[in-house]
Parts: structure tokens; C-alpha cells; sequence
């Protein structure tokens, strides 16, 4: 089976979103999804984007049959002040029935690839401890556990505490 | 407030030993300063006149920590990778008057690296990177009105979170920003922060 790996256009947005409803499910956190196709299209390709994806799409078995995307990354750029500039992953699938193919193994080499292109001293990601599998196969790759390792815990504000933060300080 | 600081990877478990002996002996430096308590300052956007005293505050930080080895970026990578016409992150200082600048001379006294980023599941985003005081202005609210002014422009450019992180020893830290009302998405979720880098990034793009 041929697949190709390009960068997404705006076209591709429905697909992005509904992979991303996909993994989501895959973790049990489908109802967390609020983005919209909408979003999706101004944040991806507008002036400035807040994130860049490539999709990896497959030729039907028959000619006449159109593409399928079959798989997403979904990264932008960050920025560490002893190291410079990062590549941040923050979505990666290939749908169940296309795994085992070497598709993910390509998305990952075309953005390490990218990541020293740019400039960037490392590629980072976050994984749920429990995705056993996810894990092995990056910790087989040569990641660290940065959270294991150097003790780094992840803290959000969402947005009611944003606007409560951003309220002037009465001290 | 007690500043927080995200370091870069370490690799071995003598470097990690020696951040948290002198992470956890700082914790009697954030009393307050009674003379500051009154004291002016201001919050601006960074310039690029400022990666000079960003720089500064950066390596006065890793050298406090005994790790200065540890940073490669320069003032120059700064002011490329900052203030160019993609810049990969923004800034904000924290200055004081004249009448309040250190011994040395500085009146920039605090700083705040953030850069945008995205959730596949929640939209636009922003990541607080590093937020800094030097150690004789903490205590005098201006940790609190950089992070103030990170919420401020998430909300400006249509974010829906800040994230940022901590590392497990620094409880106070830890305990400020969960009474600001944050979440430890590593304890709820089970999030693990994950970094390939030098030969794994290297072996990864060949494979």
C-alpha cells in the first residue's frame, strides 16, 4: 500500500478534526473536544499560524477511489531559554487499521528531520503514563521521561481562572 | 511570590541532587523586603534592547543553581530567535526606577519568556516558559503581576489555558499557583513531559 506524507492544506480540516476526535476517543476524553473546524482553519492557516500539521493520506484500492487521510502530526515551535528553540509534537495518530505499516515511524523521522533543519535541540511531547504502548515506543526511540527523571509536573490555568488571574492585582 | 523555574533535561542524577539542595536553602530568601513593600515598578512589553538583561537574569539563575554549563543560548541567540519577524518567543520585564535599581546598577529586575502554542482538543493556547525575580525584589508583588499580565494577553489573543510547569520539590511554588487556582495536569491526567534530543534526535531522523 503507497501512502504520502505532505503538509496539510486548509482542505484538510475536516479530516484533522475528525482524527483528533478519534485519538480523543481512543483515551476515553471524546467530550473534551471543543475545537471547531472553524477554529481549526483560522489557527492553522491564517496569517499566523498556531500550529502546522502534516497528514499522511493513502490511494484507494481502486484508481477512481479518493485518498484517505490516514494519519496526522500536529506540532508548532517553542522555545527553551538554555537551549533554544524546540520542536513540540502535540497530537500524533495513525488510524488502527493502518498501524504496523511504518506510517508513524515515517510522520516521527519527517519532523526529527524538520526539528534539526530549524535548528531545534530537541523534539517534545507529553504521554499519558497509562498509554503503555505510546510510551515503550518513544522511550525505544531514545526519549526521556523528563516527568520521571527531573520531577516536571504540568500545571494549567484554564480560562475561568485566566480572567480571574487577569483581573488587577488589589494588592 | 517564589519564582519557579523549568529547567533543561539533565541527564545524570548528581546534577539533580545538586539542583534540589540548593533549590530547597533559597526557600528563606522570598520574605518579604519591608522597604520594598511601597516600591514602584512597571511591567512592559520586552524589547530588544532588553536580551542583554534577559541574558543576565537567565545565567544569574543557572549560576545560583550551580549549572550555568547548562545554557548555551546567548544574547545574540536571544535577539534572533525573539525579535525577528517569526520570533519563537515573547517577552515581558518587570523594571524598577533609578532610585531602586540594584547595586550593580540594573533597574530590570524581573522577566516573564511565554510563547504560544495550541491544544488539538481546545484551540489557541499559551505556554509561560520562565518567570524570574531577582531574589531582593521578591516579595513585592512582582512575580504576581508578570503572571497577572501573561493571563491578561492569553485572554487578548484568544487562549482557552497557560500552561507551564513546576518541578516536584518546589511545594511553595507548587501551592502558590494551585491557591491561584490552576491544575496539576500531571497528577490528574497523568501527563508526562517527554523530550528526545542530541543522538535520539539524530537516530529518529534517520530511522
Amino acid at each position: 500500500m503507497e501512502y504520502k506524507l505532505r503538509k496539510a492544506e486548509p482542505r484538510d480540516v475536516p479530516d484533522i478534526l475528525r482524527l483528533v476526535k478519534e485519538l480523543a476517543k481512543y483515551e476515553e476524553m471524546e467530550h473534551q473536544v471543543t475545537l471547531t473546524e472553524k477554529e481549526l482553519l483560522e489557527d492553522g492557516f491564517g496569517d499566523t499560524p498556531f500550529y502546522h500539521c502534516i497528514i499522511t493520506e493513502i490511494q484507494g484500492e481502486k484508481s477512481s477511489e479518493d485518498r484517505k487521510v490516514v494519519g496526522f502530526a500536529m506540532y508548532y515551535f517553542t522555545y527553551d531559554p538554555w537551549v533554544g528553540k524546540q520542536l513540540y509534537l502535540e497530537e500524533f495518530y495513525v488510524m488502527d487499521e493502518y498501524r504496523g505499516l511504518g506510517i508513524g515511524s515515517g510522520i516521527l523521522r519527517n519532523l526529527s528531520n524538520l526539528a534539526m533543519k530549524t535548528r531545534c535541540t530537541g523534539m517534545m511531547f507529553v504521554v499519558a503514563e497509562n498509554n503503555e504502548p505510546s510510551v515503550q515506543f518513544y522511550k525505544r526511540r531514545g526519549a526521556e521521561d523528563l516527568s520521571q527523571e527531573e520531577g516536571w509536573r504540568l500545571f494549567r490555568f484554564d480560562k475561568d481562572s485566566l480572567v480571574k488571574m487577569a483581573a488587577p492585582s488589589e494588592e | 511570590m517564589q519564582w519557579r523555574r523549568m529547567p533543561a533535561a539533565f541527564k545524570s542524577q548528581r546534577r539533580r541532587r545538586s539542583w534540589k539542595e540548593t533549590r530547597l536553602s533559597s526557600s528563606a530568601i522570598t520574605t518579604s523586603s519591608p522597604h520594598l513593600r511601597s516600591m514602584d515598578f512597571s511591567i512592559r512589553a520586552a524589547n530588544l534592547d532588553d536580551c542583554k538583561d534577559i541574558a543576565r537574569m537567565i545565567m544569574e539563575l543557572a549560576e545560583y543553581e550551580k549549572v550555568s554549563d547548562h545554557v548555551k543560548v546567548t544574547q545574540k541567540d536571544l535577539e534572533q530567535d525573539g525579535f525577528s519577524k517569526n520570533p519563537f518567543f515573547h517577552g515581558i520585564i518587570a523594571e524598577v526606577p533609578e532610585q531602586h535599581k540594584t547595586k550593580e546598577g540594573h533597574t530590570k529586575i524581573g522577566y516573564a519568556l511565554y510563547f504560544y502554542s495550541y491544544s488539538s482538543w481546545s484551540g489557541r493556547a499559551i505556554y509561560m516558559e520562565d518567570l524570574y525575580v531577582m531574589p531582593e525584589f521578591r516579595g513585592t508583588g512582582v512575580g504576581k503581576a508578570l503572571i497577572n499580565k501573561v493571563a491578561q494577553l492569553a485572554l487578548a489573543a484568544g487562549c482557552h489555558q497557560l500552561n507551564f510547569t513546576v518541578l516536584d520539590w518546589n511545594k511553595p511554588s507548587m501551592d502558590f499557583y494551585l491557591s491561584q487556582g490552576c491544575f496539576d495536569i500531571t497528577a490528574s491526567m497523568g501527563y508526562h513531559c517527554m523530550r528526545c534530543e542530541g543522538e535520539a534526535l539524530e537516530h529518529l531522523a534517520q530511522l
